[in-house]
């Protein structure tokens, strides 16, 4: 992992925030990335989605993303949110504000010990002949964010780590 | 029952008057839903529209519209995502598009030269041979040649048809003229071409007209019992435009684009036009002939 987490915040505390089952380790990025603030939100239903949107609203509202950069960044919080919730019942969203460089951005990752994801590269083509025809869930994630990485393993989880520069 | 206006109405009256990320995450919510319904952007524009004035009238402060514009922005979230990937299908398909293209050309290109080569080599073993045969022999051989040479003309006729290289050294206006001789001869239709293409189309452009030309010309063949086609080419600021005109029996469009006969060939023609930005309208009444009304944008 990178440098230490100058601030950590637990929303909905009192429960164990979930470990990611698949250790976040990520090709670009991590080493090089300092990390300002850290928010965990426990996702376990709809108002945890609310408050992991809102969090992360708030986070990059400190960075200066202009209003609609916010609302994309809530609709990529609310699909992995929403994965969790469909797939894995419960797990965690983490928001950074991050730093590489001279460049400031927010990272949000999604991380629950849910089944899984057996074809990771077909659940990304969004194919346009499968239930996620229309470009939502994880190819939308994908569309809306500058980074984007996922770590899947059948039977123990997934992790999905999508990042925003500020311009 | 239509209920999204009033379930829409309903959140945005929330969210005026407490604010609140549950409201916003309402929006996003519907939004995903009409889209997964198959609604349409100007569909979601009028529905924000008829709930927002609704609840102007019903008299709240100025900065409602501000508020209420950053609830629609949420509502169109999701159409902004598909709105993305279809972005990226177009940008494949048009990188789909050029690699078919280059390797047609490619294939086209070492049908034409090495093989052509090949047969070259075949006609000097063939007359070697003949020196040391009998007359009989010989006149076995001539049959051999002929039917070589046939088969020369039929490699150069599948070259042509692949990729014509007049395409590439000359430019469209040739490459048509030569497709529109080709076709007047097999056909006995005349085909004439005229217009001005100068300075020439970019590659893809160029690659992509022609197609659609011959793809018009088949038609033409097939369904039109025309006596005449003319083809008509034309540059105008950050525009190239061709039409396509034949005096034959002509079709309904409207009812050809419902049924499933001969729409692949319109449709595939509307694809590739599709993919470079521009334009396919079609005018046609039976008896009265077909007209292709073909624009696409250039780079002036």
């Amino acid at each position: 992992m990178g440098a230490l987490p100058r601030k950590r915040t637990l929303v909905n505390g009192e429960r164990n925030p979930v470990e990611a089952a698949v250790p976040a380790r990520s090709p670009i990025g991590n080493t090089r990335d300092r990390v300002l603030e850290e928010i965990a939100v426990h996702i376990n239903g709809d108002t945890d989605i609310v408050a992991a949107r809102q969090k992360g609203r708030v986070l990059a509202g400190t960075l200066g993303f202009s209003s609609s950069e916010l609302t994309l960044i809530a609709t990529a919080i609310s699909e992995l949110a929403r994965n969790i919730v469909l797939y894995a019942k419960q797990g965690e969203i983490v928001l950074r504000v991050l730093e590489r460089g001279e460049q400031r951005g927010i990272m949000v990752r999604a991380g629950d010990q849910g089944p899984g994801i057996p074809d990771v590269r077909r659940a990304l083509q969004g194919g346009f002949s499968t239930s996620r025809s229309l470009g939502l869930g994880l190819p939308g994630v994908r569309r809306l964010m500058d980074e984007f990485e996922i770590e899947s393993r059948v039977g123990y989880g997934t992790t999905v780590t999508a990042r925003k520069w500020k311009r | 029952m239509d209920r999204l206006p009033g379930e829409y109405e309903r959140a945005l009256g929330t969210y005026l008057q407490q604010g609140g990320e549950s409201s916003l995450k309402q929006a996003y919510e519907l939004g995903r839903r009409a889209l997964s319904e198959g609604r349409g952007i100007l569909d979601m524009i009028g529905v924000h529209q008829q709930v927002l004035e609704k609840i102007l009238i019903n008299g709240q402060k100025a900065d409602t519209v501000h508020q209420a514009g950053e609830f629609f922005a949420e509502l169109m979230s999701p159409f902004e995502m598909t709105h993305r990937a279809f972005g990226e299908a177009n940008d494949t398909l048009r990188r789909l598009n050029e690699s078919l293209e280059s390797e047609t050309r490619r294939i086209a290109r070492s049908l034409h030269d090495e093989s052509g080569q090949l047969l070259a080599a075949v006609h000097i073993q063939l007359r070697q041979m003949a020196r040391g045969l009998s007359t009989a022999a010989q006149s076995n051989l001539v049959e051999v040649e002929s039917l070589l040479e046939q088969v020369e003309q039929q490699l150069r006729n599948f070259s042509h048809e692949l990729r014509p290289t007049v395409l590439d050294d000359y430019g469209l206006l040739p490459a048509l003229q030569t497709l529109a001789e080709k076709f007047s001869k097999r056909f006995g239709l005349p085909v004439s071409v005229d217009g001005k293409v100068a300075p020439r189309l970019s590659k893809t452009i160029e690659a992509a007209m022609y197609r659609v030309a011959q793809e018009a010309l088949n038609n033409v063949a097939r369904h039109a019992k025309a006596s005449r086609v003319n083809i008509r080419l034309w540059r105008a600021p950050g525009e190239f435009h061709c039409c396509i005109r034949d005096d034959g029996v002509g079709f309904d469009p409207v009812a050809v684009a419902k049924g499933s006969r001969n729409t692949l060939g319109l449709l595939g023609m509307r694809e590739r036009l599709n993919v470079l930005g521009g334009t396919l309208r079609i005018e046609s009444t039976p008896q009265q002939g077909t007209e292709l009304k073909i624009l696409v944008p250039v780079e002036a």
